[in-house]
C-alpha cells in the first residue's frame, strides 16, 4: 500500500510540475516572439488550411484564399466597399481610372498606375496584366480560365501602363471580374510565372506581393499564417490612404465558436470572423472591449447576401405563384427573425439585401409602391406589405434588451429592417385554392390529390443560423397543414443544389456589391439563357431555376447599359417589382455576420457608425480597414 | 496457472505455432482486402460530388459567369481524373494502392493525399499513442490494484472517481477542461498543436511549446480512458480472484505482492491487452472530437473535412490507413495471443 500510496503522491506532483510551469500570464494562443503591440490577430474562417503550403491562388480550388492572401498581399484593378469605402465606394487601385469601354461594350481600356511595385523589387506593369489573363486562357484547371476564355478574345499591352481588352462579345459588366467584392481575378507576377514550367503546379511558396504585406511565416499543419508589414509598403495601392497601423497579420484557426469566445476574452484574437448569436451576446455582455458593426443589439454586419427560401421552380408544385405567395403569407417573420438570429436580423421583404447602399436606393423608394401592392387571392385583393413590422421586432425585444434596441424610426429600419408580408392564413389558404390545392382532414393536398409535401433543404450543424430559420419555417407550415419537413443535407447542399435535388432550401441566390446599386453581379445569371433542364446541373446563381421572359427583357436591357447608368437603378427596381409579383424566392434578412472586434490592443475598427469598409476578415475588402486602425495605447 | 514463456514451447508447439501464423496472415490479407473494397464502395456512393463541391467554393464568393461553369466542370473533372468507366477507375484505384500512391487530393489540389497524411500523422499517433499507453498503464494498473485491495479507502474512492468520469460524454469533459485552464484559470494552450511563430524543429522551445500543447487534449484523453480501463480491470481481478490457483497460492503462504502480479495481474492482463492492440490499431482514425475541441492537427480532422469536400482520395487514403492500422493492431494480438496465454490453442 505504501508504493500505492507513493505512487499517487507522485502522480500528484508530477502535475502540479506541469502547471507551475506554465503560470497564468504565459502567452497562450498567440505568435511567439512578436510585439503584441505590433500584432492584428485575426479569424481565418476557413479554418485549418490543408494544403497550407500552396499560395498559387489562380489554380482552382487549390490552396486557402483568405489566410491573409487575398486581404494582405495580393491586388487588382478595381473594389467596390460593400460599406461607404474609404473615399467612396468605387477604388481605383491598381487602375488609374475607371474602366473605359467602346460604344458597343466590346473593348475595354484600362490605364494602370505607375510607381507599383511588387515585394521583390519588380515594377508592377500592363505586362503582368496581360500575363494574368493569358496564363489562365492557357491553363483550363486555373480558376478563372473559363471566365476569361469566353469573354476575351485578345489582350493587349500598347505601353507599360495601358491594357486593351478585346471581348468576343459585348459586355458592359466585364470590369467586375477585375473587381472586389470579397475576391476577385488577383494580378500575378509575370516575372515569376513565366520561369514557371506548369502554372497549375505551382505552389507560388514563398509568395511574392503585390499588397502592403508580405509572408512572414505560417503553419505547415495550416493552422496560422503571419503577414508583415513591407519596407516599401509607400509602393503599394493602398499607402494613398496611409500607413497601415498592424506591423504584423495573423491569420488563425481559433476552432469552434465557444474557443472563439474565450479567445477574444483572454485577448488573444482581435478579430473573430462571425459567431453564433449567443456568442455574440456573450462577449456583449462580458467584455468591455468588445465592439461588433451595430454598437448594441443586433450587433451584426448585414453581408450583401439575401438568404431566402428558394423554390425549385422547375417542381410542379412550386411553378405557380400564388402557391409561393401562399407560403409566404403562412410565414411569420417575427418568428422566424427569433429563431434564426435570436432577433438579430436585418429583414428585408423584396429581393435586395437590405445592406451597404440598397437601402436607399431599393428599399426605402419602393416603400410606397409595397405599401400599394396588392395581390389577387381569387376571392379579394390583399395588400400583403406591413411597413411596421421592423418596429414589431424591435418593440418585441426592447423588454429584454432595453437602452440597446433604438427608438428612432430611422435607426430601427438600419438595423431591424422595414417591413415584411403580413402572416395572413386565410389569405394564403385562398391563393392555394385558387391553384387547385384542396385541404381535406386538416392536410392541404395538391392538385392531383396527393398529400402536399414540402422538404426544406439546410445545411444542419455546418451553418446553424440558416437551420434554424429552416426549422421555424417548416413549423409554421405544418401548423396550416402542410407536410413540411425539414431535410438536412450538412456537406451535399452545393451537390444537390445544383442538381436540383430539393423543394425548397435555406440560402441566397442574391448577392451584391453592397456599396454599388447594380444588380447584375446576381442577376444576369438569373438569365433563362443559363437554366438547365431538369436532371442537369444548373450554374450558379439563379438555383430557383427560374425563367420569366419579362425578366429576361430587363435583364437584356441592364446589359446595354453601363455599370454607373442611372437606368440599371430604374431597371433594378423593375426586376424588385417583378421578383415581389412573382415569388421565385421569399427574401427573409440579411446573413448577418456576427464579427466581434476587440478594442484591446487596436481601434479604428469599422463600424454602423463609421462605415468605412466591411469588417468582416475574409474579405478581400477588409484591407482598407489596416489603414485605420491605430494602437490602443 | 502463470503464462507460459516463448522458452516453454516444443518443437510441435512451434510447427503447429507457424501453421496458425499462416491461416492468421491469410485472414489479414482478406480483412484488409475487404475492408478497402467497403471504404472504396462507400466513399464512391457518397452523394458528394467533388466537382459541384470545388465549383461551389471556387464560385461562392466570386463574380463568375453561369456560361463558364460548364467549362470549369468539365477541366475540373479531366484534371480530378474522374473521368472513364467504374471499373477502369476501380482498377486504378487498386494499381495506386499496391504503389502507395492514393493520387492527389481533390480538395488541396495538386498535393498528394500521402503528403497530406503524413503530415497528420506524427501529431495523431503522438497523442493518442501516449495517452493510450498512459491511461492503459494508470487505468490497469490502479484497477487491478482495487481489485485486489478490496478495503483500500484510497483504492474505493479511484473506483467512485473512475465510475464518475467514464459515463461522461467525451465533449463535455473536454469543454469543461478548456473552460477550466483555458479561461477561469488560463494556464494552458487551448488551440494548436505548438505555439505560433514557432519553426517546427528539434529546438527545446519548440518540443516545450508542443508538450505544452498536447497537455489538454491528452488530460481529456486519458482521464476518460483511465475510467474505462479501470473498471474493465477491477471486473477481471475480481474473476481472477476466485480461480484455485490463486486460492493455493494464497493457501501456499505465497506473498501477497507476488500472487498480485505474477498470478493475478499477469492473467487478467490478457483480454486487456487485446484492448490495447485494437485501441492503438484505432489510433489511426484519428480522433474527430479531440482535434475539433483542441484545434489539435491530425488525421481525425483531415478525415472529416474529406468527407465534406467529397474528397474520395484523400477519404479513401485515411480510411486505408486507418483499416492497416486496426488489422495489423489485431494481427499482432493475435500472434502473440498463444505465447501470451498456453490456453489459446494453435494446433
Amino acid at each position: 500500500m505504501r508504493c500505492i500510496r507513493a505512487l499517487l503522491l507522485a502522480a500528484c506532483v508530477l502535475g502540479s510540475l506541469v502547471l507551475a510551469s506554465v503560470a497564468p500570464g504565459h502567452a497562450q494562443g498567440i505568435p511567439q516572439n512578436i510585439p503584441r503591440q505590433d500584432l492584428l490577430i485575426l479569424e481565418n474562417p476557413e479554418g485549418t488550411v490543408k494544403n497550407a503550403g500552396w499560395f498559387n491562388i489562380w489554380v482552382i480550388n487549390a490552396s486557402s484564399q483568405s489566410n491573409g492572401l487575398q486581404q494582405a498581399a495580393l491586388d487588382t484593378l478595381w473594389y467596390i466597399d460593400p460599406e461607404s469605402g474609404l473615399d467612396g465606394v468605387w477604388d481605383n487601385s491598381l487602375a488609374a481610372d475607371k474602366p473605359q469601354y467602346n460604344a458597343d461594350f466590346t473593348e475595354m481600356t484600362v490605364k494602370l498606375r505607375s510607381g507599383i511595385f511588387w515585394s521583390d523589387g519588380v515594377e508592377f506593369t500592363a505586362d503582368d496584366v496581360v500575363a494574368t489573363v493569358m496564363t489562365q486562357i492557357k491553363h483550363p484547371a486555373m480558376r478563372f480560365s473559363a471566365v476569361l476564355t469566353s469573354n476575351v478574345a485578345s489582350v493587349d499591352a500598347p505601353d507599360p501602363h495601358t491594357v486593351v481588352f478585346k471581348l468576343k462579345k459585348p459586355n458592359s459588366r466585364f470590369h467586375t471580374n477585375f473587381t472586389v467584392r470579397w475576391g476577385a481575378i488577383w494580378i500575378l507576377p509575370k516575372h515569376v510565372f513565366d520561369k514557371v514550367e506548369d502554372p497549375v503546379k505551382f505552389d507560388f511558396n514563398k509568395p511574392v506581393s503585390l499588397g502592403a504585406y508580405v509572408l512572414h511565416s505560417y503553419d505547415p499543419d495550416g493552422k496560422w499564417y503571419i503577414w508583415q508589414l513591407r519596407d516599401d509598403w509607400q509602393r503599394t495601392t493602398l499607402a494613398r490612404f496611409g500607413k497601415p497601423g498592424p506591423k504584423y497579420l495573423a491569420y488563425v484557426d481559433p476552432g469552434p465558436p465557444e474557443k472563439r469566445v474565450i479567445a477574444q476574452l483572454n485577448h488573444e484574437l482581435d478579430v473573430i470572423h462571425d459567431i453564433a448569436p449567443e456568442g455574440m451576446f456573450a462577449l456583449a455582455k462580458q467584455s468591455k472591449t468588445t465592439r461588433a458593426w451595430f454598437k448594441g443589439f443586433p450587433y451584426g454586419h448585414p453581408d450583401p447576401t439575401l438568404p431566402a427560401v428558394i423554390f425549385n421552380t422547375q417542381n410542379e408544385n412550386f411553378r405557380n405563384p400564388d402557391v409561393r405567395w401562399a407560403l409566404a403569407l403562412l410565414i411569420d417573420i417575427k418568428a422566424v427573425a427569433m429563431a434564426a438570429y435570436r432577433g438579430a436580423a436585418t429583414i428585408s421583404a423584396i429581393g435586395v439585401p437590405p445592406t451597404g447602399t440598397h437601402p436607399a436606393t431599393y428599399h426605402a423608394p419602393m416603400e410606397d409602391w409595397l405599401k400599394s401592392f396588392e395581390i389577387d387571392t381569387g376571392k379579394r385583393k390583399i395588400k400583403p406589405y406591413d411597413p411596421t413590422i421592423g418596429k414589431q421586432i424591435a418593440d418585441m425585444l426592447r423588454p429584454s434588451m432595453g437602452d440597446q434596441i433604438p427608438t428612432d424610426p430611422a435607426d430601427i429600419a438600419k438595423a431591424f429592417g422595414r417591413g415584411w408580408w403580413k402572416t395572413d392564413p386565410v389569405a394564403a389558404q385562398e391563393l392555394l385554392e385558387k391553384a387547385g390545392f384542396s385541404k381535406r382532414g386538416g392536410a392541404w393536398m395538391t392538385p392531383d390529390g396527393k398529400p402536399f409535401s414540402v422538404r426544406v433543404m439546410v445545411e444542419g450543424d455546418l451553418r446553424p443560423v440558416m437551420t434554424r430559420a429552416g426549422t421555424m419555417i417548416v413549423q409554421l407550415w405544418k401548423q396550416a397543414g402542410i407536410d413540411a419537413r425539414i431535410d438536412v443535407a450538412q456537406g451535399t447542399l452545393p451537390t444537390r443544389r445544383a442538381a436540383g435535388d430539393f423543394d425548397t432550401f435555406i440560402g441566397w441566390s442574391v448577392e451584391t456589391w453592397g456599396g454599388h446599386p447594380d444588380l447584375s453581379y446576381f442577376l444576369d445569371s438569373w438569365h433563362s439563357q443559363f437554366v438547365a433542364e431538369p436532371g442537369k446541373p444548373q450554374p450558379l446563381r439563379n438555383w430557383q431555376r427560374w425563367s420569366s421572359p419579362a425578366l429576361d427583357k430587363i435583364i437584356e436591357e441592364i446589359r446595354t447599359v453601363g455599370f454607373d447608368d442611372p437606368k440599371s437603378i430604374e431597371l433594378g427596381k423593375d426586376y424588385v417589382k417583378l421578383a415581389v409579383k412573382e415569388m421565385p424566392t421569399i427574401p427573409l434578412m440579411a446573413y448577418n455576420v456576427f464579427t466581434a472586434m476587440d478594442q484591446t490592443y487596436w481601434t479604428g475598427f469599422p463600424t454602423a457608425e463609421n462605415p468605412y469598409t466591411n469588417p468582416v476578415p475574409n474579405w478581400g475588402n477588409s484591407r482598407y480597414m489596416f489603414v485605420r486602425l491605430k494602437p490602443a495605447s | 496457472m502463470p503464462a507460459t514463456t516463448l522458452s516453454s514451447i516444443s518443437g510441435a508447439a512451434l510447427s503447429g505455432y507457424a501453421g496458425y501464423v499462416g491461416r492468421r496472415l491469410a485472414q489479414f490479407l482478406i480483412v484488409v482486402f475487404i475492408g478497402i473494397n467497403i471504404a472504396y464502395l462507400v466513399t464512391h456512393a457518397s452523394p458528394i460530388d467533388p466537382v459541384e463541391q470545388s465549383i461551389s467554393a471556387v464560385t461562392s464568393f466570386g463574380n463568375t459567369a453561369p456560361d463558364a461553369i460548364e467549362q470549369m466542370r468539365n477541366s475540373l473533372r479531366e484534371l480530378y481524373g474522374l473521368g472513364g468507366t467504374p471499373v477502369q477507375q476501380y482498377l486504378t484505384f487498386w494499381k495506386r494502392i499496391l504503389s502507395a500512391d492514393f493520387g492527389p487530393s481533390l480538395s488541396a489540389f495538386p498535393t498528394p493525399v500521402g503528403t497530406l497524411i503524413v503530415r497528420a500523422l506524427p501529431w495523431t499517433a503522438g497523442l493518442l499513442a501516449v495517452s493510450t499507453l498512459v491511461a492503459w498503464v494508470l487505468g490497469n494498473l490502479l484497477g487491478g490494484l482495487a481489485g485486489y485491495y478490496r478495503q483500500s479507502r484510497g483504492l474505493k474512492l479511484m473506483g467512485v472517481i473512475a465510475m464518475g468520469l467514464h459515463p461522461i460524454p467525451y465533449y463535455i469533459l473536454a469543454m469543461l477542461l478548456l473552460i477550466l485552464f483555458g479561461f477561469i484559470w488560463p494556464v494552458l494552450p487551448i488551440s494548436g498543436g505548438a505555439a505560433m511563430n514557432l519553426p517546427q524543429s528539434l529546438t527545446p522551445e519548440y518540443v516545450w511549446s508542443v508538450l505544452q500543447h498536447a497537455i489538454l487534449p491528452a488530460l481529456s484523453l486519458i482521464l476518460i480512458g483511465v475510467g474505462s480501463w479501470f473498471l474493465g480491470m477491477r471486473s477481471l481481478v475480481s474473476n481472477v480472484l476466485a480461480e484455485d490457483y490463486v486460492v493455493y497460492a494464497e493457501l501456499a503462504g505465497v506473498k501477497s505482492w507476488r500472487i498480485l502480479t505474477s498470478y493475478v495481474m499477469r492473467n487478467a492482463l490478457v483480454p486487456q491487452v487485446t484492448g490495447l492492440a485494437m485501441s492503438l490499431g484505432g489510433i489511426f482514425n484519428g480522433a474527430v472530437i479531440t482535434e475539433k475541441v483542441f484545434g489539435y492537427p491530425g488525421l481525425g480532422s483531415l478525415l472529416v473535412d474529406a468527407v465534406y469536400a467529397g474528397d474520395y482520395g484523400l477519404v479513401l487514403g485515411v480510411t486505408t490507413v486507418s483499416i492497416l492500422g486496426v488489422s495489423v493492431g489485431v494481427l499482432a494480438i493475435d500472434l502473440l495471443y498463444p505465447l501470451l496465454d498456453p490456453r489459446v490453442k494453435v494446433g
